[in-house]
């Protein structure tokens, strides 16, 4: 066998964990901006030891999650419609992702709050749309898929423009595109949500978040200090060993495995203290980041008052198949689609977030 | 592979047949190839599905193309 295939047996996927430390009530602190920056998450959910019983404010909290929709068969144009950009994109914060389309394989279509469309198409599909763009930036040599973005708000989209005809004529007549769509609208005024009977005469359902609560009984926990990230020998864990410790938690991996095992070696890093009972509280769907910024909020809050916590987490993943991770940083789908970030919350509210991606994706801001 | 590349199975469910396996990062290439060429086990047919991977465990408890509405 020749030496570069033997290299490429032993090839890592690229991969990234970025960890910042700070204090949620300082005045720079980023922790809200990092949350309202990674628009499609399809999972929350939050851990805390030494708790039996969630707190009612936290419980409220959960219950105000809202509801998001899926409409389905939805043509792409009718998102550049005026009407639609009128009635949603500048009156809050409208969130629209394709449901059930794979980033690596079909066309897949994304709005953003910022009243952004984002196309991410292949390359037939590019060409026959007619629509500038620019070549994905994982795509290699040779470019197979293409991101349109179409600024919705932009002055020079007004309706009689020559933007808006070309576009709304490639959506509509060149090259239609159709998906079954997820769609989230916030917004501050005291109107109810106009969504449903905007979009009665199609396929539409508006759909609860899905929450499931859990406790675990003598949870073997990290010793953690806030001000050592990389931990310290004999007294505290790293920020690296707390990230694999949570995936074990949620994927319900055994924690006392021996060395010698011969099933499994991991077990809980050094050093760790036992905890009575751990809640935890996931929360899946089409979760906006105004709700998770309030969680974050309240999980920050529980806190305020003594508790024999000394930390908790709050977890977060995007869709594997959204076109962007944070902001506009183009996210794709290599051997996964990773994008996540987790949130550890000290007693004294210092924090640590960790954010993770994959291969196919910028490294998080 | 799982003499010469150490393998964990970090958890089994006898419900779905599936399982976690973690192995080091270089071996993520050679462990696959094997479990894709692996079809027979005791003389019984069988074949395994790669349904998630990630070199972060917390990315395979949620997968949003298991998301069914």
């Amino acid at each position: 066998m020749s030496v570069p295939s033997l290299k490429r047996i032993r090839q890592v996927p690229r991969h990234l964990l970025v960890c910042e430390k700070g204090h949620a009530r300082h005045p720079r602190s980023r922790h809200a901006a990092h949350v309202w920056d990674h628009a499609y998450n399809c999972r929350v959910s939050f851990l805390i030891p030494e708790c039996g019983l969630l707190p009612e404010v936290l419980k409220s909290t959960i219950a105000d999650f809202g509801e998001y929709y899926l409409v389905r068969n939805l043509s792409v144009h009718e998102l550049v419609s005026h009407e639609f950009i009128d009635a949603f994109v500048k009156k809050g914060s409208c969130y629209a992702l394709t449901y059930n389309t794979k980033i690596d394989q079909d066309n897949t279509a994304a709005l953003l709050p910022n009243g952004k469309l984002i196309l991410s198409v292949d390359k037939d599909t590019y060409e026959e749309l007619g629509l500038q763009g620019r070549p994905s930036q994982y795509s290699g040599k040779k470019a197979m898929r293409y991101a349109i973005t179409i600024d919705l708000t932009d002055s020079s989209f007004h309706p009689d423009s020559k933007k808006h005809n070309r576009v709304l004529w490639a959506l509509k007549d060149k090259k239609p595109l159709e998906f079954d769509i997820l769609l989230a609208w916030y917004h501050t005024g005291a109107e109810e949500s106009t969504v449903m009977s905007y979009f009665s005469k199609h396929q539409i359902q508006a759909l609860k978040p899905k929450i499931t609560f859990s406790t675990i009984r003598d949870l073997q926990c990290p010793v953690l200090d806030s001000n050592e990230l990389e931990g310290k020998p004999e007294e505290s864990c790293s920020t690296e060993e707390l990230f694999e410790w949570l995936g074990a938690v949620w994927n319900q991996v055994s924690l006392d495995n021996k060395s010698s095992s011969f099933l499994s070696t991991y077990c809980c890093p050094q050093p760790n203290t036992v905890v009575e009972k751990a809640f935890l509280c996931t929360i899946t769907g089409f979760i906006i980041p105004e709700k998770i910024t309030q969680l974050l909020e309240q999980l920050c809050c529980y806190f305020g008052e003594p508790k024999l916590a000394y930390w908790l987490t709050l977890t977060v993943h995007g869709f594997a198949d959204s076109p962007v991770s944070w902001r506009e940083s183009e996210h794709g789908f290599h051997k996964g689609g990773e994008n996540l970030y987790n949130f550890v919350i000290f007693r004294n509210l210092d924090y640590w977030l960790q954010m993770a991606v994959g291969s196919y994706d910028d490294c998080p801001p | 592979v799982g003499a010469a590349l150490p393998v964990d199975v970090l958890t089994y469910e006898e419900k779905t047949v599936s399982a976690i396996l973690r192995v080091i990062s270089s071996g993520l290439v050679r462990l696959w190839s094997a479990l894709t060429l692996l079809g027979f086990y005791q003389n019984r047919r069988c074949a395994f599905r790669v349904l998630q991977t990630s070199p972060f465990l917390l990315a395979l408890a949620g997968n949003s193309r298991d998301l069914v509405l």
